[in-house]
Order: C-alpha cells, then sequence, then structure tokens
C-alpha cells in the first residue's frame, strides 16, 4: 500500500517536473531569440555589478550613427548626472582615458540619445545597416505639429522617437524638431495599436511621456568610458531643463471650433493690435529672460492662448504672471531700459504686487506677483482712487512651456483650472466689457490700504 | 533577465540525516534504493517549487508592464483601423466600355474607374492605362481631337506607355476631326481595325495591351453629319499576367526602389520607367560656391498637374545649388499622383485641403503654404515660392545668392523674382543684368520672413473673398511703393498651358516666346547698384549716356531703333500723371511684350532691349526722368484703338498669369 502511494507521487512529480523542464525551455528559447543570440563578452566591467553588455551596445550604436553620420547627443539623465560631477576632469582631458567603466556600464533597460532633425536625411540606410548589426528597432511616429495648427494641411507624420535594441539593452533615440520660437521640441510617445507593447519597457523611458521644449544646446565632444559623444556642454543647465520640460500644444482643433462660432476679427485695428502685443510679449519675455525671472501667460492672455491659440484683439493689454519669489529689484529698470516705462506700481512686495509698463501705442504690459499658499495661489489688485485691495485666489499650479506667437512661454500646466478660476465655466463666450474689480469670479475683496502707505503702494507715473 | 539555472548548491534540510544515509548506505542496498528514491522525491519537489514561483514572478512582471505600457503610452486613437486590401489572385479581369455623345464610362471589374456625363466637358477621346499585372488604373487622360494639335499630345502620351499595359480608349461626343494620319496609325499599331477610318461623330471603344493582344473594339457610325453614331457598349475579358513579367528589373538600391514604387503606381512619365536605359532621378548638380541660399526653403505650389510636376522638379533639381531638404511640395487636394511624383524624387510633400473655391482657393492654398513654410523652418528668413508650371534655370539658386542680401539690408524692396514680365526673345539681351520694378511679378519668387508674418499673413484675403493672392500683393496697400529686384533674362519659364486662367493660345500669345537662361554660373554685374539711391545714379547715369531716338519715326517700326548693338537708346512717350499708361500700352502692344497690364516700370521708366541695344522708355511729364528730354522733342502720343478700349483689358488682366 504504501509503496503503490510512493510510485504514484513519484510518478506524478516527474510529470509536473517534465511539465515543467518544457516550460523552461519554452522560456529560454524566447528569452534566447530576444537576445537575438548576441553573446558578448566580459572584457569590460569586470567588476560585480557592472554591465558591458549596455556599453557593447552604445559602442555599436554610436559606430551606426557614425558610419551615416548623423550628429546624435547624450541625454541620458542617468549618465548626465555622474559626467556632471566629473565635468571638469572631463573637459580638462578630453581624450585622456578613464580608469575604469564609470558611466556606460551601470546596468539599465536604456541610454538616451538625441537627434537633431534638420541635421540627418531620414535615410532608410540606416535602418539596414543597423538590422545588418543585429539591432532590432522600432519608430515611433505621430502627426507633426508644426503643422497641426493650420486648419487644413493633412497633418503629415513624422518620427518621434526611435529605439534600436540589441540583446537586453536598448538605445532610446528622441528625435528634436526646431520650432517656431526659437527653441527645440520633442514629441511624446505614443505607442499605436499595433505595436508591441513589450519591445522595450516603455515605462522606464526618461523622455516621451510627456512632450518637452528645450533651449538648442551647445554641444561638447567629450571621450566618456573610451567612448566618443557629444553632450551638452553644461550638463547640469540641460538636467535642470528636463526636469521642466514639459510642453503643452495650443488646443488648435478647440480654437478652431471656438472660431467657428465666433469669427476672428480681422479688421485693420484688430490686425493692429495683435502685431503690437505681439512685439510686446517678445519684448517682455527678452527682458525677463535676460534677468532670469520666470513668467507665464496669465489673465486675458492666457485666456487667449488657451481659448483661440492666438490674442484675443479686444483685450487691451498683454499679462504676466511671475511668483513673488522670483521677484527681483532690476525689473522695472531693466524695462525702462528696454523702452517700456513704469506705468503705475500697486502693492509692496510682502503683499498684492502689481506692475504694469507702458508699451508702444497704448498697450499696456501687465505683471502680476503670484503668492503661494498652502492650498492656493494669489495675486493682488489695487483700485488706485479709493486705495481698496482685492484679492484673485488660484489654485495650485505648475508651469509648462508652450508656443504663442513664435515664442516659448510658460503657462499654468493645469490651465483649464487657472482659466475657471479667473474666468468662471463661461469663459468660452467672448465677453467685451471686463471689470477686473468685479467679473472674475475668483476675485475677493480683500480690505483697504492703510492711507499712510498709499504713497508707496499706489504710485501711477 | 537573466535564464533561469537550477541551483546546483541546493542542500537537503538536515544535514544529519544526509550524514546517516551516508552511514546506511554502506550497510544496506535497500536502504540505498530508498535514499535514492527521496532523493529524487526532493529534487523534484525543489524543482516544483522553483519554477512555480518563477511562472509566478514573470506573469507578474509581464502583467505589471502591460498595465504601465497602457497607461503613458496608449495613443489616443485606439479605433485605427488598417485597411485591408483584399488579395485578388483573380487572372482575369471584365472591362466594360461605354462611348456615347453625353456619357462615357470604363468599368474594371465591376469598378467604376471612369465616368463623365458632364455637359460640354471631356469631349475627345478618353484614355485609360491599366496595370497588366494588377489592373490598377495607372494614368487616366483626355485628349480633346475635336481641337488642333491635341493628337500630337496623345501621341505623345501613347509612346510613352510602357509594352505590356492595358489601354483603353472610349470617345465622348466627338474626337475625330482633328484626329490626324499619324494618330490614327499609331492607334492602329496598338491592333486598332477601326481608328484608320474613324469619322465626324463616330463612337468607339477599344481595349488592348500595348505591343501585344486585341481584347475588343466596336465601333458605330455616325449616319450623318448632324446625328450622333449610336452608343457602343464594350464588354470584354482581360487577362493579367504575373508581376514579375510587369516590373522591370533595375538593380536593388534605393533611388531604384523609390523607382519601382512609382512606376508600378502611375504611367505616362516615359523613359524614368524605361526598363532598359531609365532616366536618373537623382541629379548632384554641382553646388554652388559660397550659396547664401543653401538653407532658404524653397516651397513648390502644386495643383492636380502631376506631369507639370514631375518637369518641374526635374528642372528644380538639376540647378546647380540647389538642397532638396529645405524643399517641401504643397499640394492642393488630396490628389495621390503628384505626391507620387514627390515621392520619386524623395521630397516631402504636404497635401492640403481644398477651401473655397476658383481664385480663393488658390489664395488659401498659397497662405497655407507660407505659413507651414515658415512654420517647417523656424530659422529661415526668406522663402522661395515657386509653382509646378516653371521650368527652373540652372542658374536659378546663384542668382538669388547673389542679390538676396539687397533683399535682406534694403528696406525698399519687396520681392525678388526670377520672372521678367516683358523678358521676351527679341526684348531681354543680358543675362547678367537685374532691375527695379514697381511691380510684383511672382513666378519664381523670393519672400522676406518679416513681410509675410507681419504684413501679409495678418490680413491675407479670407475664403469668402474671391481674389488672387498675386493681384492682391501687387495692390498698393499691400506693396506700399516697394519693388521688386528682377533680372532682365528670366530665371524661371513658364510652360503651363492647362490652369484656372490659362489656356493654349493665351499662353501663345504671352508665355511661350519668354526669354530663359540658360547658362550656368552668370556673374551679376550691377548688383550693388540696385539699392534705392544708388539705382538713381545708375539710371542717371544711363539716360546721360543714352542716344534720343528719332522721334518723328513710328516706334513700332523696326527701323525706329538703328541697326548697332550694344549702344543705350532713349525715346520719350507721354504719361500725363503717374496712372496714365494709354500710350505704353499701345507701345507694348506692337513691342509684342506683355500689355494686359502694366509691368517692369519703375518710375514711369522701362527698360528693354531692342535688336540688342539697351532701349529706354520714359514717359513724360510724370516721370522724374522727364528732365533729361531734350526740349526739341515732343513725346509720342499713341491713341488706343477706340471700340478696344477697356472692355478686352479687364478681363484678360485679371486672368493674367497665376494659373
Amino acid at each position: 500500500m504504501q509503496k503503490i502511494n510512493k510510485n504514484v507521487v513519484l510518478a506524478l512529480l516527474s510529470l509536473t517536473s517534465l511539465v515543467f523542464l518544457l516550460f523552461q525551455l519554452y522560456y529560454y528559447k524566447f528569452y534566447l531569440s530576444q537576445k537575438n543570440g548576441a553573446v558578448f563578452s566580459k572584457v569590460r566591467g569586470s567588476q560585480s555589478g557592472q554591465d558591458s553588455t549596455r556599453w557593447h551596445v552604445v559602442r555599436k550604436f554610436l559606430g551606426l550613427i557614425a558610419s551615416h553620420n548623423i550628429p546624435v547627443y547624450l541625454i541620458d539623465p542617468l549618465i548626465l548626472g555622474l559626467v556632471d560631477k566629473d565635468i571638469e576632469q572631463i573637459r580638462s582631458s578630453p581624450d585622456g582615458p578613464s580608469p575604469e567603466c564609470k558611466y556606460f556600464c551601470a546596468p539599465r533597460d536604456f541610454t538616451t540619445f538625441a537627434l537633431l532633425d534638420k541635421t540627418w536625411k531620414h535615410e532608410v540606410g540606416l535602418f539596414r545597416t543597423a538590422e545588418k548589426m543585429g539591432f532590432q528597432w522600432l519608430k515611433i511616429i505621430n502627426k507633426d505639429p508644426r503643422l497641426d495648427g493650420m486648419d487644413d494641411l493633412s497633418g503629415i507624420e513624422i518620427p518621434l522617437h526611435y529605439i534600436f535594441k540589441l540583446a537586453s539593452h536598448a538605445i532610446h533615440l528622441v528625435v528634436f524638431y526646431e520650432r517656431s520660437g526659437n527653441y527645440l521640441w520633442h514629441g511624446p510617445l505614443r505607442l499605436k495599436q499595433h505595436m508591441d507593447r513589450k519591445f522595450v519597457p516603455f515605462r522606464k523611458l526618461h523622455f516621451g511621456r510627456y512632450p518637452g521644449a528645450y533651449e538648442k544646446p551647445q554641444l561638447l565632444l567629450v571621450s566618456i568610458d573610451d567612448l566618443k559623444v557629444q553632450i551638452p556642454k553644461n550638463p547640469s543647465n540641460f538636467l535642470e531643463e528636463v526636469s521642466h520640460a514639459r510642453f503643452l500644444e495650443c488646443r488648435y482643433r478647440e480654437a478652431r471650433a471656438f472660431l467657428q462660432l465666433y469669427p476672428d476679427d480681422a479688421s485693420l485695428d484688430a490686425v493692429e493690435f495683435r502685431k503690437k502685443a505681439k512685439s510686446l510679449l517678445h519684448l517682455a519675455a527678452l527682458t525677463l529672460n535676460n534677468l532670469g525671472v520666470k513668467f507665464w501667460l496669465s489673465s486675458g492672455t492666457c485666456l487667449g492662448w488657451y481659448r483661440q491659440c492666438n490674442v484675443i484683439p479686444h483685450s487691451k493689454d498683454v499679462d504676466l504672471g511671475v511668483f513673488i519669489r522670483d521677484y527681483k529689484a532690476d525689473i522695472i529698470p531693466a524695462f525702462q531700459k528696454a523702452g517700456l516705462p513704469l506705468k503705475h506700481k500697486f502693492g509692496k512686495v510682502e503683499d498684492s504686487l502689481e506692475l504694469s509698463f507702458q508699451g508702444e501705442g497704448d498697450i499696456k504690459l501687465d505683471i502680476f506677483f503670484f503668492y503661494e499658499e498652502d492650498d492656493h495661489i494669489w495675486n493682488g489688485g489695487t483700485q488706485a482712487k479709493s486705495g481698496k485691495k482685492f484679492k484673485y485666489l488660484f489654485p495650485k499650479f505648475t508651469l509648462c512651456w508652450t508656443e504663442f506667437v513664435e515664442l516659448k512661454v510658460h503657462v499654468p500646466c493645469e490651465t483649464l483650472q487657472y482659466v475657471e478660476a479667473n474666468y468662471g465655466p463661461d469663459w468660452k463666450v467672448p465677453v467685451k466689457t471686463w471689470d477686473w474689480k468685479s467679473s472674475p469670479s475668483n476675485v475677493q475683496y480683500n480690505g483697504v490700504w492703510p492711507v499712510d502707505e498709499w504713497d508707496d503702494v499706489i504710485q501711477i507715473y | 533577465m537573466d535564464e533561469w539555472k537550477p541551483n546546483p548548491a541546493i542542500k537537503p534540510h538536515k544535514k544529519r540525516s544526509w550524514y546517516l544515509a551516508w552511514k546506511y548506505k554502506l550497510m544496506n542496498q535497500r536502504t540505498l534504493r530508498k535514499l535514492c528514491q527521496t532523493g529524487a522525491v526532493l529534487f523534484l519537489l525543489v524543482t516544483v517549487i522553483v519554477n512555480i514561483k518563477l511562472i509566478l514572478d514573470t506573469r507578474r512582471a509581464a502583467y505589471e508592464e502591460e498595465e504601465e505600457s497602457a497607461q503613458d503610452y496608449d495613443d489616443e486613437l485606439l479605433n485605427v483601423e488598417v485597411p485591408r486590401h483584399p488579395v485578388s489572385n483573380k487572372k482575369v479581369l471584365d472591362v466594360e466600355v461605354y462611348s456615347s455623345r453625353s456619357k462615357v464610362y470604363v468599368a474594371v471589374d465591376g469598378t467604376t474607374v471612369l465616368e463623365d456625363e458632364a455637359r460640354e466637358q471631356g469631349r475627345g477621346i478618353h484614355v485609360i492605362v491599366l496595370n497588366q499585372a494588377t489592373g490598377h488604373v495607372m494614368a487616366k487622360r483626355v485628349f480633346d481631337t475635336y481641337s488642333p494639335h491635341e493628337d500630337e499630345a496623345m501621341v505623345l502620351f501613347l509612346n510613352m506607355v510602357a509594352r505590356g499595359r492595358i489601354l483603353i480608349f472610349t470617345i465622348k461626343d466627338e474626337g475625330s476631326f482633328h484626329l490626324k494620319d499619324t494618330a490614327k496609325n499609331v492607334l492602329k499599331s496598338l491592333g486598332s481595325q477601326v481608328a484608320p477610318f474613324l469619322s465626324w461623330r463616330d463612337m468607339w471603344t477599344f481595349v488592348g495591351k500595348k505591343g501585344g493582344e486585341v481584347y475588343g473594339e466596336k465601333h458605330a457610325k455616325s449616319p450623318a453629319l448632324s446625328t450622333w453614331g449610336d452608343p457602343v457598349l464594350l464588354k470584354t475579358e482581360v487577362h493579367l499576367t504575373s508581376m514579375e513579367d510587369a516590373e522591370c528589373h533595375w538593380p536593388d538600391t534605393e533611388l531604384n526602389r523609390r523607382r519601382k514604387r512609382f512606376c508600378s503606381k502611375v504611367e505616362g512619365y516615359g523613359s524614368v520607367c524605361s526598363c532598359k536605359d531609365p532616366t536618373p532621378i537623382e541629379f548632384n548638380p554641382e553646388p554652388l560656391k559660397d550659396n547664401k541660399v543653401f538653407d532658404v526653403p524653397v516651397a513648390v505650389i502644386a495643383g492636380n498637374r502631376p506631369n507639370y510636376l514631375y518637369r518641374m522638379l526635374r528642372s528644380l533639381l538639376s540647378a546647380q545649388g540647389v538642397n532638396p531638404q529645405m524643399i517641401t511640395v504643397f499640394i492642393d487636394g488630396y490628389y495621390e499622383e503628384p505626391m507620387d511624383v514627390v515621392e520619386l524624387f524623395g521630397l516631402s510633400g504636404i497635401q492640403h485641403t481644398p477651401i473655397s473655391i476658383k481664385n480663393a482657393r488658390v489664395s488659401q492654398h498659397y497662405k497655407a503654404s507660407l505659413t507651414a513654410t515658415f512654420n517647417l523652418f523656424p530659422d529661415a528668413k526668406f522663402a522661395v515660392v515657386l509653382e509646378e508650371d516653371l521650368d527652373i534655370s540652372v542658374d536659378f539658386f546663384s542668382f538669388l545668392s547673389q542679390s538676396i542680401h539687397l533683399l535682406e539690408e534694403d528696406e525698399s524692396l519687396y520681392c525678388i523674382s526670377a520672372w521678367n514680365d516683358q523678358g521676351y526673345e527679341h526684348t531681354a539681351e543680358d543675362p547678367s543684368l537685374l532691375y527695379r520694378v514697381e511691380t510684383m511679378p511672382g513666378l519664381g519668387w523670393v519672400l522676406r520672413k518679416s513681410l509675410y508674418k507681419d504684413e501679409l499673413e495678418p490680413k491675407w484675403p479670407t475664403p469668402e473673398k474671391l481674389w488672387d493672392w498675386d493681384m492682391w500683393m501687387r495692390m498698393p496697400e499691400q506693396r506700399k511703393g516697394r519693388e521688386c529686384i528682377i533680372p532682365d533674362i528670366s530665371r524661371s519659364y513658364h510652360f503651363g498651358i492647362v490652369g484656372l486662367n490659362m489656356n493654349g493660345y493665351f499662353h501663345e500669345a504671352y508665355f511661350k516666346k519668354h526669354k530663359f537662361n540658360t547658362v550656368p554660373n552668370v556673374q551679376l554685374k550691377n548688383v550693388e547698384s540696385l539699392r534705392k539711391d544708388a539705382y538713381e545714379t545708375e539710371i542717371h547715369r544711363l539716360l546721360g549716356e543714352a542716344e534720343v531716338l528719332d522721334h518723328s519715326k513710328n516706334p513700332c517700326e523696326d527701323s525706329f531703333v538703328p541697326d548697332t548693338e550694344g549702344r543705350v537708346y532713349v525715346m520719350f512717350i507721354r504719361m500725363e500723371q503717374e496712372a496714365d499708361f494709354t500710350t505704353w500700352t499701345q507701345l507694348a502692344k506692337c513691342l509684342h511684350i506683355w500689355d494686359l497690364d502694366v509691368r517692369g516700370n519703375h518710375k514711369g521708366l522701362w527698360r528693354l532691349f531692342r535688336k540688342k541695344n539697351h532701349f529706354l522708355v520714359v514717359g513724360v511729364p510724370a516721370s522724374p526722368y522727364s528732365s533729361k528730354k531734350p526740349s526739341s522733342v515732343t513725346p509720342i502720343y499713341m491713341e488706343p484703338p477706340a471700340k478696344e478700349e477697356g472692355a478686352v483689358a479687364v478681363p484678360v488682366v485679371a486672368a493674367a498669369e497665376q494659373t
């Protein structure tokens, strides 16, 4: 009795293990095929925890693109972070051999490179060579945003990302496009339905969750880990950009729908106003950027961007927002130097600061300073004749890049909440009469300035 | 992920029992067997557990991945359906061809590929070319052989069709009046029995393979001059050949792959699809030294005239200093064939949804194209604007490279144009000479970005205004007194005969005899003197040395200008105020130059060549140069013919140019 039992158990176990053995074989085959049969000898990274595969893949990739004369540069945040620490050393010895594999051997799934679209000619040959070298590649294309704003051009699709995979490592090549406003843009990475979702662990990519906007970087050719690569000249600046690079496209489709409902004002006055507002905005952006003051489109200008991707012709001014922590005393002299005299100054740095500058031809540039609280952000307003104070409340927001009248500028990422806070749920309906003291839906009465402070907090020129 | 390996170092639970078993083994065989069994069981158990773990792990990982990638990276357009082409491996096509007075149609396998029952349109012989392997329509043409010269075009087209293609012919209304013997013989050589005897208002259908068998022909004779032949319907079968036979075997290169894609889709482009000796589709013209326009984007404005576009792009890509990467072709409408042409040359093309009608449609297409160009090339300060019906001179970019700095520096300039409205064979002479003119010729020109972005784009005529964009650009509100620079000998040639505002007669009268530069690397001579003030000095110098012609003679006569070469002559015509062009128009008419509106003037002065002499015409007293007139000379006045006045000019002027 006992014996039979034992045999049965034995047979059962053998059977299961056989089944599992088959399973194992299957998996083995699966992974083998993914690895593409490439097996690298351990030349580099003798220390444990290092991954010579990565180094080899990067080297092969650099060879591939060099053979096709394609100028790519390294934008991998993790590597650039390491490089940044040793930047002086790397700069001073551009060809010096590094003692150990320090940058390209940390085991990671990806190494990220950037490619400027206009520097290469979409040659198919590249991919043929890549395949011959054993790379598997994936191309992610999507609509060209540079043409998206135009009513009726069939959105041609452009390559936004490439992924080259060899063995267990993948190269993520982000394609950057130059756009109006003198900046570089990369697109989001979105997989189409038929695409292989498991080609690489997409979640771990550093670029592609959102589109991003960057300054045109200056490049530096360095030799790290025996590999010659181009990197941004100032990696720490670049890394800083990466963390705030998220880009919002204007809502062109909604803007078109809006213009169907409320046709655009094409009168000469409107054309003229828009032209002036645009040049005022360009001048303001130049001035604030030179000072290093971060600003965003606020109030009517922000509404114009969000609702119709353009300056609202019947608005009378250009509105910008600045966090009070970014306030600099130089702002007023800098604008004056740029030819924009101060028109009035309300409030003080501690409370409700607001500056207005006189632009060319009756257009006013308003800069509102925003104060951050725990659960909201506000800016203040002052009525000159009565000394009454007002407070405009906004839900908390972060800043995103966008393109507006050929300018790369910030807008609140949570634009809808921002606009709704300011203009209420009916922001889609154009209003020609607007009273800044009562029309905004987020206005609160905030007391009166003490009379003895009036000279300071109400300055009109 | 590393592949899993069973760990050989697994230790049994108790060290002690291991040791005991070892002891037993020495004592008892039976115990040994039992021991082995236990060992095996243990081992198996471990394998099972490890395996289960492995499976769970991988499944979880896979699940997470799927979930993750699904969260952020899914395209929002989830319902994109890949169109599926039914794979037909049918060997026989059913073809139906109908010919009648008011309607023609062709159906292939039940699909109508041609249907024309529009009134007063589509008269003549309709030709359809099918791919002999796939049955796809490769070309569709209609030749109005009731009118002269159309039969020549048909012969030209039929000669370009590759051997083996299937040709379908059908007549609508009338197709024999100007069908000459040459054409009839070509049709006969294709196997048609009836073609040589086709006559007035006969109905005719024919299906055959080029250089091969005839699949069917039907004919209905017209019984009398005033009536048409009965409608005929031809039903026949066409046997398809294999793909192999239908294609050429060019060496497998990137270029040839493009060529193959093109040639299997469309027909009528001649030697580019020749199997034996195909024309190149890459030209590699000499690069220009110090090319100032290498980075200037080139916008090619196109409609649905793919043959024109083909000819245009060939000449453009052959011009020295061309940079194909900067070229974008904008196609007005979702036409496939122009796009095929663009792809053949490896250029980028963008299609534009047509807005509005006629001239306004062209105008909207221009606006979209220009905006897109500056969006795609945000660094560009200029754009070169070309149209699909232009030949581009070999030194087009050299001409622009030498002159473009003027457009950047001289605020009083509106554009640089490659076209001289008055530059005909008999009135243009000097390829190195440039002018300043108050009119905007278009037809291959350079636009400044600031002009477009700051002035033109915001005010561009809206779709409901049926305006010509070029007429609008010439209006004083836009031009604001600025001038364009043009060459004496045009760097573009307008070859379009079919177009919105164009017909054969008009082309013959005003465009055919236009002079076109074919000399490479012309060194322009007076570039710096084209700046606003320098040009005045230049003109005064020129007038100073010019010989005054004999004003008693008839200026239309050839003898008005002496039989000399290389001299400068001046004549004075009457021009009461700035807008008085009465005499000029009459003079232009008799000189056989552009007379439909006023072109090529600069402050009441026109410059052209007659008998290889520089010939200046000054309008007195409106022109500031009138002071150069000797007091003895009476300005010539030419009266307009009484009845033509006004009536002719207005409609034709609107139709001039822009096609």
